[in-house]
């Protein structure tokens, strides 16, 4: 098990959050798995990690319709973010509309992060599957 | 022996003849002349004594040598008539007779020629033949004939053109029963039979009488037939009259008719507007649908006026601009699409053509205009692309929401799923009670969404929707009650600035729903740090009624959330109770009573909104 120092979630919804945090700590070992309720505050966060010179977290599953800022949003303003780490964003939505797919799209040309698209639900393979990767 | 004229003091006698008179001796030399024949052929009255009578007169024929030789003889003959020049270069016609000249011994010595004057006589006969010769012309050229009637001795004499008319033989001999009977049996024959009764009874003519014969060969033709009593000495002798075969005339007159009736038939009951105008562009034909569209019942109304009596003067002006391009240019304007107003404001939508008219010359002398009425195709062309943007607009209204529930469907089921999957694996029991409650969690929200949904889907497929006339100040007092502790335990004020009586056409339900929706949400987003007021205001812009609502909250960056601030889901404030459904609701509701939103909004400031309510549903 590859160990992971830390991962991020995303999203609004407290059942996904806690779906996925026993998912992730079930199957990979990391030192923290923080979660933010939307975009803006998991921006926030980020940003002053990269002011401090703090550790950027190398995995996040970040999700798309979220209040106040969302998923799009949120990418928007990380991939200006001058991280020269290579972070691992997954997007994870129940979202069927193309236009999301575009956009995602869009975005993974755009960065050199590596961004990837999961719809839900995600299981314990899915998990193991993105944390190995990197 | 030659015998020689004697000379004597009768000559005196001679030049007072009254006559013109000539002696000629044996050998045609004349030796005495009357002053009368002096005064004609000698100009100065020199005599022309012992000229010969051949060099005086050359243009004589030699053959009277031979007419004088048998008078010498004493055999005078008739010289007949002669034109002869006078010495002005006249041309006079004369009748020439001559006698033997006798001398006191009874022996002939020359010839007496004495002239009379018949210059008008012939003059007359000439012109009488060439009158003759005309009217037979006239009569043949155009088919006018005569017939004269002679009451005394019965006799009628039809010319040679009549009788062609009647298509008799030249030979026939008219009389008044059969000339009568060649008329059509009926109106023709009673006609021509009274008219020839009351000329014979009471002295009248008769003129233009348009009848029909049926000629000797069988053919029925139209004739016009005239006719007149003449007089001697006070007395009617007989009646002369003309007879004119009018039948090409009246046949073509009969088809002129029977093709203007047919044309007149056919613009009218065409269901265009159809006009002829001349080249000062003045309105010389119109058909019904023309001259209704015109508002005039009878087309004399409308005949003679330009378009500038008829339109307003910029439309006119132009239109007329158009008449001369066609009427120039020879190019006809088809099937433009115009708009019309009368100067009774009437709108009308036309298929407008313009085809210029032209003379033998190739030369336009003005237009034929020919408009179709589409302004109940335009009409129904704008229904239908009104149509279509609302099928269009309710198309990805449709494709969105299917998107919005396919989406909340899916994440609670894969919440459950995922939660079905630990709760399968769980061995730890307070963990298994943590899972469960976890999944009660998620079914209430999922019987919440699917009451939001539920609750878009009304609003949409309820068709039938009833909008009443509501008062704005009873629905706000209701919402007042209705939010009356909401309201206070957040310290809000409701400024109400709305006219008394102010009437709105709305669902009743959908109007309470606005308004609780939009005070709630001025409250719930108030500003920290002073006391939340809305205020509402209200006023009718002819087409909708509209509702204002500002408040003095939080603001919303419109040019970042604009777009999804009617969105579904969509929250922009951090707030417990934001549930990204109301403004969602509302639109939707306002939006099926063919209203609108507007927004205002300055972030730390404020927002208004303005909700236009259709006051022509």
């Amino acid at each position: 098990m590859k160990k992971i120092s830390d991962i991020t979630i995303i999203d609004d919804d407290a059942i996904t959050v806690f779906g996925l945090r026993k998912l992730i700590s079930s199957s990979v070992e990391c030192n923290a798995i923080e979660s933010y309720a939307n975009g803006k505050i998991a921006i926030n966060a980020m940003t002053d990690f990269f002011n401090n010179k703090q550790h950027i977290p190398e995995i996040i599953f970040l999700d798309i319709n979220m209040p106040i800022m969302d998923g799009w949003e949120f990418l928007e303003a990380f991939i200006k973010l001058p991280i020269k780490e290579k972070i691992r964003i997954n997007i994870v939505t129940s979202s069927i509309d193309p236009l999301d797919y575009k956009q995602w799209e869009y975005y993974k040309n755009k960065s050199h992060h590596l961004i990837t698209f999961n719809q839900k639900p995600i299981d314990r393979n899915k998990i193991t599957e993105i944390t190995q990767v990197a | 022996m030659i015998k020689v004229p004697q000379l004597s003091n009768t000559s005196y006698l001679i030049r007072q003849l009254p006559a013109p008179t000539a002696f000629i001796d044996t050998n045609y030399n004349i030796v005495q002349t009357s002053d009368k024949w002096t005064s004609i052929f000698n100009k100065n009255n020199e005599c022309y004594n012992s000229n010969s009578l051949f060099a005086v007169f050359p243009n004589l024929s030699h053959k009277w040598k031979m007419v004088l030789e048998n008078c010498f003889n004493g055999s005078p003959q008739p010289m007949g008539i002669h034109k002869a020049i006078d010495c002005d270069g006249q041309e006079l016609w004369f009748e020439w007779t001559n006698a033997p000249w006798y001398d006191v011994n009874e022996n002939i010595v020359g010839a007496i020629i004495q002239l009379s004057n018949v210059t008008d006589a012939v003059n007359n006969e000439l012109e009488l033949n060439k009158k003759e010769l005309l009217l037979q012309q006239q009569a043949e050229i155009t088919k006018i004939g005569r017939w004269e009637y002679n009451i005394i001795d019965n006799q009628l004499i039809w010319c040679s053109t009549t009788k062609a008319i009647h298509e008799v033989p030249l030979n026939f001999n008219p009389n008044i029963d059969n000339a009568l009977f060649y008329y059509k049996e009926g109106h023709s024959r009673n006609a021509i039979s009274m008219a020839l009764f009351e000329a014979q009874n009471k002295g009248k003519a008769w003129s233009n009488l348009k009848l029909q014969i049926i000629t000797a060969k069988g053919k029925e033709k139209w004739v016009m037939a005239g006719g007149k009593p003449i007089y001697n000495k006070g007395e009617m002798v007989g009646l002369i009259g003309t007879f004119q075969d009018i039948h090409e005339q009246v046949e073509a007159d009969i088809k002129t008719i029977d093709n203007e009736k047919l044309l007149r038939t056919l613009i009218d009951n065409l269901p265009v507007n159809v006009y002829i105008k001349d080249t000062e562009s003045r309105k010389v034909l119109i058909n019904k649908a023309e001259c209704e569209y015109l508002g005039a019942n009878d087309p004399k109304e409308i005949l003679g006026k330009s378009d500038f009596e008829l339109y307003p003067y910029e439309a006119a002006e132009k239109s007329r601009k158009e008449d001369l391009k066609v009427m120039n240019t020879l190019i006809p304007v088809i099937g433009k699409e115009i708009k019309k107003t009368t100067l009774n404001g009437n709108v009308t939508s036309f298929l407008s053509s313009k085809i210029p008219l032209l003379n033998n010359n190739g030369i336009a002398y003005g237009i034929v205009g020919i408009s179709l009425d589409i302004s109940k195709l335009k009409e129904k062309e704008k229904e239908l692309r009104n149509i279509i943007n609302i099928a269009s607009v309710q198309n990805k209204k449709l494709l969105n929401f299917a998107h919005i529930v396919s989406h909340n469907l899916r994440s609670h089921s894969a919440n459950f799923s995922m939660l079905l999957n630990f709760l399968e694996i769980e061995k730890d029991e307070n963990e298994k009670t943590k899972i469960v409650e976890m999944m009660k969690k998620a079914s209430n929200s999922l019987l919440e969404t699917l009451d939001n949904l539920n609750e878009v889907v009304s609003i949409n497929t309820n068709t039938n929707i009833e909008i009443k006339e509501v008062s704005l100040n009873d629905k706000l007092t209701d919402a007042n009650q209705n939010l009356s502790s909401f309201l206070s335990n957040n310290n809000a004020i409701i400024e109400n600035n709305i006219p008394v009586n102010f009437k709105v056409r709305s669902v009743p339900a959908y109007l309470d729903s606005i308004l609780t929706n939009f005070i709630t949400n001025a409250v719930k987003y108030k500003h920290p740090d002073r006391q939340a007021v809305v205020k509402l205001s209200a006023e009718n812009d002819g087409e909708y009624s509209v509702l204002t609502i500002t408040d003095n909250g939080l603001g919303i960056d419109l040019e970042k959330y604009g777009e999804k601030l009617f969105g579904m889901y969509k929250t922009f404030h951090e707030h417990k109770d934001s549930r990204g459904i109301g403004l969602y609701l509302t639109k939707n509701q306002i939006d099926a009573m063919n209203g609108k939103i507007e927004v205002k909004s300055e972030v730390g400031k404020g927002t208004e909104f303005k909700i236009f309510f259709n006051e022509k549903n």
